[in-house]
């Protein structure tokens, strides 16, 4: 009898250490293997969809209105100027264009929120998978508040899609460096669905779909990146602000010449005006 | 017999169940609780900007051991900061502080380990870090960064079976760098090491204890400080998103530092400061 009292109990015992151990650990093998360093496939530019040219062959479905906004924007950049792009100041590119991916991206699963980590200005995107719901007040931001929620597709038993939705983002935004505007009420909401490519396990799929007053309907995309798989990955450090020529003063913007004195960037541009300084410019 | 062969079973079962679930898993529970949002905390009556050593106000109060030349640097940057320049203080036009200064923090700090990796996001100008601590060895070459390099190690100090202390060592760093918004100077040889070890404080566990040490040219001995962080158990915190660029109204022309008015129209920083060279505009200014 002592010895069945005894066996039972290191049964239950280690049932128990199972149990516990499953309680608190991340079991990374439920997830996607997302680690790395993700780019852009090689020839693939920044424009929004990757399968078109920048510019007007994007032939993103702008209202009237901002149609006009982006013909705009085309027309004072071939001027000199920046038009409706307003990263050239430094100011984060907000969603839903950071997931181009400029400069490389790399991606942490935790079990309550998946980190994705962008290069470029730098920006750190926090989706929260954890259940909760949009918060009613909480401050817009350049890259907006993101929750997702993880989905097993093929019934595998393990996660394979992460199912994102963005609100709350703030201006200005564009969605390429061409200007292609979204709406100034920044009512945008933004959908993805982001997963492994069956064929090739290096090769991760973003379907964005963008909701916004700037679109006469839903604009879908479909980007890819590529896992970086030098063993030696670098992570280099991109510091916008370090070297970047552009000056805007007022509404206009300058810029900084090879030899450090301010200069114009289109054709006859009037130099500042320098009310508040006492002494003539040299 | 056949009952004590079903509970044999039964525990050989679970006991590889267990092995093979400690194989998959990251088992959070052998690491501390670094979650949340870590800030400095303040020192009553200390004011202004973080100095690298708390709770000590910025510049000579802060008693560095700097050299003479750093020293100079310093009183020299502090001056005309007095006159309304910018000194040696690279950050106010969004260059990242890197290392050590990162660690002040500035803003909020998240702290996310995981298995190979332990991440500091900052918010404050982005400088996040990532620390390596999956064993790997100094790499032959390091591509210079403000913030360094940084491999670490976990360490169990109390052999209690969970990591309690994370060291860290950084190199590879660039510049150009201050320990704090005086300008207290780095070297311009940018052969930094910056040493840290991290542990919770072990009567409070929402006090964070960065004990680091800098190793330095601009220093006559290795600077070592405690630096404490604090988290808010109760605080329901959103990560704010804080742009550098947004709305700065700093601006260098010519190596010189002006501001923009709120109207939008250049102003000098300093008095009797002299407008910049307009040598490349046909017209002339208004």
């Amino acid at each position: 009898m002592r010895c069945n009292r005894w066996t039972i109990s290191i049964a239950l015992a280690a049932a128990l250490i199972v149990a516990n151990a499953a309680a608190s650990a991340h079991d990374e093998t439920k997830y996607p293997d997302w680690s790395g360093q993700w780019r852009r496939p090689q020839g693939v530019g920044i424009q929004w969809d990757p399968s078109k040219p920048l510019g007007p062959t994007q032939q993103a479905p702008l209202t009237p209105e901002y149609q006009k906004v982006f013909e705009a924007s085309l027309a004072d950049q071939k001027a000199g100027g920046q038009g409706g792009d307003p990263t050239y100041t430094c100011i984060p590119p907000g969603m839903p264009r950071a997931m181009t991916v400029v400069f490389p991206m790399e991606i942490v699963i935790l079990p309550q929120l998946t980190y994705i980590l962008q290069e470029y200005v730098p920006m750190i995107r926090r989706v929260y998978t954890d259940g909760r719901d949009f918060p009613p007040d909480e401050e817009p931001a350049f890259l907006g508040y993101s929750i997702g929620k993880w989905v097993d597709e093929d019934n595998d038993g393990k996660f394979d899609v992460l199912e994102i939705e963005t609100r709350n983002m703030k201006g200005p935004r564009s969605f390429d460096a061409s200007g292609i505007p979204l709406h100034a009420d920044n009512e945008t909401v933004v959908k993805e669905r982001i997963w492994l490519d069956k064929t090739n396990k290096d090769l991760l799929r973003n379907e964005i779909t963008t909701i916004d007053n700037a679109l006469t309907r839903p604009w879908t995309v479909l980007k890819t990146y590529r896992r970086d798989l030098n063993a030696k990955t670098i992570w280099f450090e991109y510091v916008c602000a370090e070297g970047n020529r552009h000056v805007v003063v007022g509404k206009n913007n300058y810029f900084i010449s090879g030899d450090g004195y301010l200069m114009p960037t289109r054709k006859d541009q009037a130099p500042p005006d320098l009310k508040f300084f006492n002494q003539p410019s040299r | 017999m056949l009952h004590r062969s079903l509970i044999g079973t039964v525990a050989l079962a679970a006991g590889l169940a267990f092995i093979a679930a400690d194989a998959q898993a990251f088992d959070q529970s052998k690491y501390p609780d670094w979650t949340g949002a870590w800030r400095r905390i303040a020192t009553p009556g200390v004011t202004g900007q973080p100095g690298s050593a708390q709770p000590k106000r910025l510049g000579p109060p802060q008693q560095a051991p700097l050299t003479p030349e750093a020293e100079a640097i310093m009183r020299t940057s502090m001056a005309d900061q007095a006159k309304g320049g910018q000194g040696n203080y690279p950050t106010y036009i969004c260059i990242p502080p890197g290392m050590p200064r990162t660690m002040n923090p500035y803003g909020a700090m998240e702290i996310v380990i995981t298995p190979h990796t332990t991440h500091m996001f900052m918010e404050h100008i982005h400088d996040s870090r990532r620390i390596h601590t999956d064993g790997r060895d100094w790499p032959k070459e390091i591509k210079p960064t403000l913030v360094g390099y940084a491999i670490g190690k976990w360490l169990d100090t109390d052999g209690d079976g969970k990591f309690d202390t994370l060291e860290i060592e950084s190199r590879g760093m660039r510049g150009p760098r201050a320990f704090d918004a005086t300008g207290m100077p780095l070297h311009a040889d940018n052969k930094t090491i910056v040493k840290e070890r991290i542990s919770l404080d072990k009567s409070n566990a929402n006090v964070m204890l960065n004990d680091i040490t800098t190793f330095d040219s601009s220093l006559t001995r290795p600077w070592a400080i405690i630096k404490r962080y604090g988290r808010n158990p109760n605080e329901k915190f959103s990560w704010h998103e804080e742009n550098c660029p947004e709305g700065n109204a700093h601006v260098e022309i010519q190596g010189q530092g002006y501001f923009l008015s709120g109207d939008g129209h250049l102003m000098p920083s300093q008095k009797d400061q002299p407008p910049p060279d307009l040598r490349h505009f046909k017209q002339s200014a208004k």
